[in-house]
Parts: structure tokens; sequence; C-alpha cells
């Protein structure tokens, strides 16, 4: 089916690292599909890094954006329509658009530059869609009470676990079902890491290590290994699936740098494997190091993500998926954008 | 209806009749009682099998009553009553820590150690302890805390079942 008028969402993108470039590439990936199936044009009107930005009211191009930030690593370089030095928070007073997409690093000391963004855009009736967990976990209750006095969509599917539905799974899909508690693997980096230490019967620095060279630990992999990133996704949960309201200082948390290869070995011999867990309910807040039995939905192996709904109708409901990824993480938010275009 | 019943007691005089004596009074009857005193189990305790017969809510009555006594149901019906739970702590683990963490778990009722495994390491804080419990069914949360109280009074890390 064609649709006859074609309706726009003029989006801005804050932040263009890994998870602003996958949105622009499903931007542009999908445009026909979404015109096709929704009759739905999503246009960037701005896109901001930390050079600057590049903006135009009749839509960027996605493409131009992408290779001018592969070539030059600025998005001031756009053909014509960058700028320089222009920041997040100016250019959302001076911009026309529908909706924020808010993709800049993420910050778990004090939620900045993203909480701003965020506030501000909902504070002028914009809604917002973002992956940002810091300003999430730490100040959820303030984000959620703006939306709901401004009117405005604030959608955050990608903030925990990636492509893997469970913000939306637990209120859309399982509507009417009383979510009682929730419990994952929701960072990929320690399961890597917990993965290969059971498979090679290696030493957690050595499998650290590994992981570094290969990409998948960060230089400094503090916040994956001590386990504030599970964390601040155990936050959103609580807050947004179980409505609990709590913020990251309230998580008791331990990581895996204390996981040795004698722990793993006697697990083993009794049929389990170790993972690193988040898991919330109405009385617990924790990520720590668990049990789970080899052959169960929670024996994945590599950087994938799963999580466990325990609800009163439909009993326990389990998803697996990619919990990072430029293109998986973009998916997340594209559901989310085309979430707000069917609610309006 | 009917249900079979294995039982666990202890090997003193009047066991047996603080089983039955209830069973009597609630207006169960009694079918069979296989009890054989030589047969022990590891813990030196006597399984009984009891088939009793009478209504579903008298026989619930039952099977509470004794419980409310302390009497130790592993079967009903050939499902097991009781679970396994594991645990394993990581740290500098010495011989007086092992005694104490099973002496502290054995003294949670309806809690016994099963078995133990324990790897040394170099350097000794990354020994690892392996600990299985049985226990009566619904005690796993109770079990998981006074492990996590445990581990944190000692500084070792407490790896729990999900």
């Amino acid at each position: 089916m064609r649709f006859n008028l074609v309706i726009l969402m003029k989006i801005v993108i804050l932040g263009f690292g890994a998870v602003g470039q996958g949105v622009t590439r499903v931007i542009s990936l999908k445009r026909e599909y979404l015109l096709d199936k929704y009759g739905l044009q999503l246009d960037i009107v701005a896109a901001v890094d930390r050079s600057g930005a590049a903006l135009s009211e009749n839509g960027l191009e996605p493409e131009t954006l992408l290779e001018t930030k592969a070539e030059t690593g600025k998005l001031s370089q756009y053909p014509e329509y960058g700028v320089e030095g222009v920041s997040g928070l100016e250019l959302l007073d001076e911009v026309e658009y529908d909706c924020l997409v808010e993709v800049t690093p993420t910050n778990i000391e004090d939620g900045e530059p993203a909480l701003s963004h965020m506030q501000k855009a909902m504070e002028k009736g914009k809604d917002v869609v973002t992956s940002n967990k810091g300003p999430l976990a730490l100040s959820f209750t303030k984000l959620a009470e703006t939306a709901q006095k401004t009117g405005t969509n604030f959608k955050y599917e990608a903030s925990v676990g990636g492509a893997m539905p469970i913000i939306n799974l637990a209120h859309d899909t399982l509507a009417g079902s009383d979510v009682e508690s929730v419990y994952g693997i929701l960072n990929g980096t320690t399961n890597y890491i917990l993965s290969r230490m059971a498979k090679e019967g290696s030493s957690y620095e050595q499998t650290l290590n590994e992981a570094r060279e290969l990409g998948i630990a960060e230089t400094d992999p503090s916040q994956d290994v001590d386990g504030w990133d599970a964390a601040c996704k155990i936050v959103i949960l609580a807050n947004s699936v179980l409505n609990r309201e709590c913020a990251l200082e309230d998580v008791k948390v331990e990581g895996i740098s204390k996981i040795t290869p004698e722990a793993m070995a006697l697990a083993k011999k009794e049929g389990y494997l170790i993972k690193l867990i988040g898991e919330a309910s109405q009385d617990v807040l924790e990520v720590s190091p668990r049990l789970v039995k080899e052959g169960s939905p929670f024996a994945v192996e590599g950087t994938l993500n799963v999580a466990t709904l325990k609800t009163d109708l439909a009993e326990d409901v389990t998803v697996v998926g990619k919990g990072a990824g430029s293109i998986e993480t973009a998916s997340a938010i594209l559901s989310d954008l085309l979430n707000i275009w069917n609610s309006g | 209806m009917r249900v079979n019943l294995v039982l666990e007691l202890l090997d003193v005089p009047g066991q047996l009749l603080d089983v039955l004596r209830p069973m009597g009074r609630l207006g169960a009857n009694i079918v069979a009682v296989i009890h054989q005193r030589d047969v022990k189990t590891d813990e030196g305790k006597v399984p009984v099998q009891i088939t009793i017969e009478g209504d579903e809510e008298t026989l619930n009555r039952v099977i509470d009553v004794l419980e409310e006594n302390g009497i130790q149901i592993m079967e009903v019906d050939g499902v097991l009553r009781r679970e396994k739970i594991t645990t394993i702590l990581v740290g500098n683990i010495v011989d007086q820590d092992l005694k104490d963490t099973v002496n502290l778990l054995n003294q949670l009722p309806g809690v016994r150690v099963a078995d133990l495994d324990l790897k040394m390491s170099d350097p000794p804080e990354r020994s690892a302890s392996k600990i299985v419990m049985e226990a009566r069914e619904g005690l796993k949360q109770e079990v998981f805390k006074k492990v996590n109280e445990i581990g944190d009074l000692k500084g070792f890390l407490v790896i729990n079942e999900i």
C-alpha cells in the first residue's frame, strides 16, 4: 500500500558516535520501507558531535552525514550546512523539530549533558528517544515527571539490552500482566569474559586483556566489569517496568573481578555457569555474579544479553538479543520512533 | 484418596508413634507402614514409608501437622519435598571458615549441608569452595540471605543460584 499523504517527522540527533551513526544509517536503509509501510518520512534536521553541527530545516542527507563523519571526523565539515562549535543545548533552541534522539556518550556521574538536553526538549513540548543510560539511572523520576507534565513521549528501549526488546515488551505486549520481578544478563562485555573463562579455564586478568585486544572491552573497562553498566540498566527496568522509584545509589553492586578459574571449575562440576546477573523486584535491587544452569536460557555465550520477566498472568517470559552494536541499538531507537508516530 | 509419604525419622524410641498418632487423630486411615530400622540414611536417620487414606483436606492437614512437628517429609507420592541449593564462596578460605559456615547453615531449620568441595589456590585469596545444601522446599531465599550474611562477615565473594 502506498500512502497518499506522507507525514514528516523532523528529528535532531545529539551525539554522533556508534549509535548516532547507526540511527542515521538505519534511517537511510529504511527510507522506502517507512514510506511504503507507514507513510512516514524521517528527516534529520540537525546532527551534533563534539566539533559542532550540521543543520538544515529541509533535512540533511543521511549518507552525506555518514561520509562527512567517516572522512573528517567532524560533522561541522558537512558541505554547506556544517557549523562549528555549536552546542547541543543552543541548537535545541534554534531548530524546528519534532523529536530529539539523544545518543551522546553516557555519563553515570551526573548524567550530563544528556540530562539537560532531554529536559529542555520535553519542556519545549518535543518527544525524546534515547539510548543513554546514565541520566535515566540517576534521574528517572525527574525525566518521567517532565514527560508527563509536558505531555511528551519519552522512550528509552535502546538503553537496556540494545536490540533486545524488554521495556516495550513489558509495557505493550504484556500489557495487563503484572511484572513481579525482572532479572537478566545485561552487559555483553562481562558475559563475553565469563563465557571465555568457563570455556578456557583462563584467569580473569588474562581474559580481560584478550577482550581488550578484540575491542570488546574498553581501555577502561571498570563500568562494565565492576557491574555499574548493568546496575544502570537494572535501575531503568525497576523504574519503568516495576514502577519502583529508585536510582543508581540504591543498587547493591558486585562485579566480576573476583571470580577465579577455581570458582568456575567448581560451578561446572555441579552443572552451573557463573554469570553477572542484574535483578530487580519490589525488595531486591542487585547486580552480582550468580550461578545459572548449563543448558538453561541464561547459558548464553559471547556478548549476548538475556532477560526474564516474571509476571502474574504470563508467568516467565525470556528474551535474548544483541546487547550492543551500532545498527542493533539503532533498531530499538527506530522502534521507539515508530511507536511515537503510531501513538500520535 | 491415598497418598504415599516417605519420611526420615531419628532412630530414637517413640518417633514412629509421634508420626502415627496425629494421623489417627485427624481421621486419616493408615494403610501401610514400611519401617526397617536396619536401613539408615547418610545422616543416620531411618526412612519410613507410610501410605494413608482419607479425603484430600484431611491428608493435607496431616502433612501440615507433621511438618509443624518438625518431621522431615522427603517425598509425597514420589515427588521430592526437598530441594538442592548450591552456592560458591571465593576468598581466602581456611578450614575454620568452612567449619563455621557449615555449622551456621546447619543451624537453619530444615537445612542440611550435603556436600562440600574446596579448591585451594596460590595466592590463597583465590580459593573457592562449593557448598551443596538440601533444604525443605521454599527455604531457598532464606538460605541465600544467610550465605550472603556469612560472606559479608568473612569477606568472601558469594555466588548464589539465580
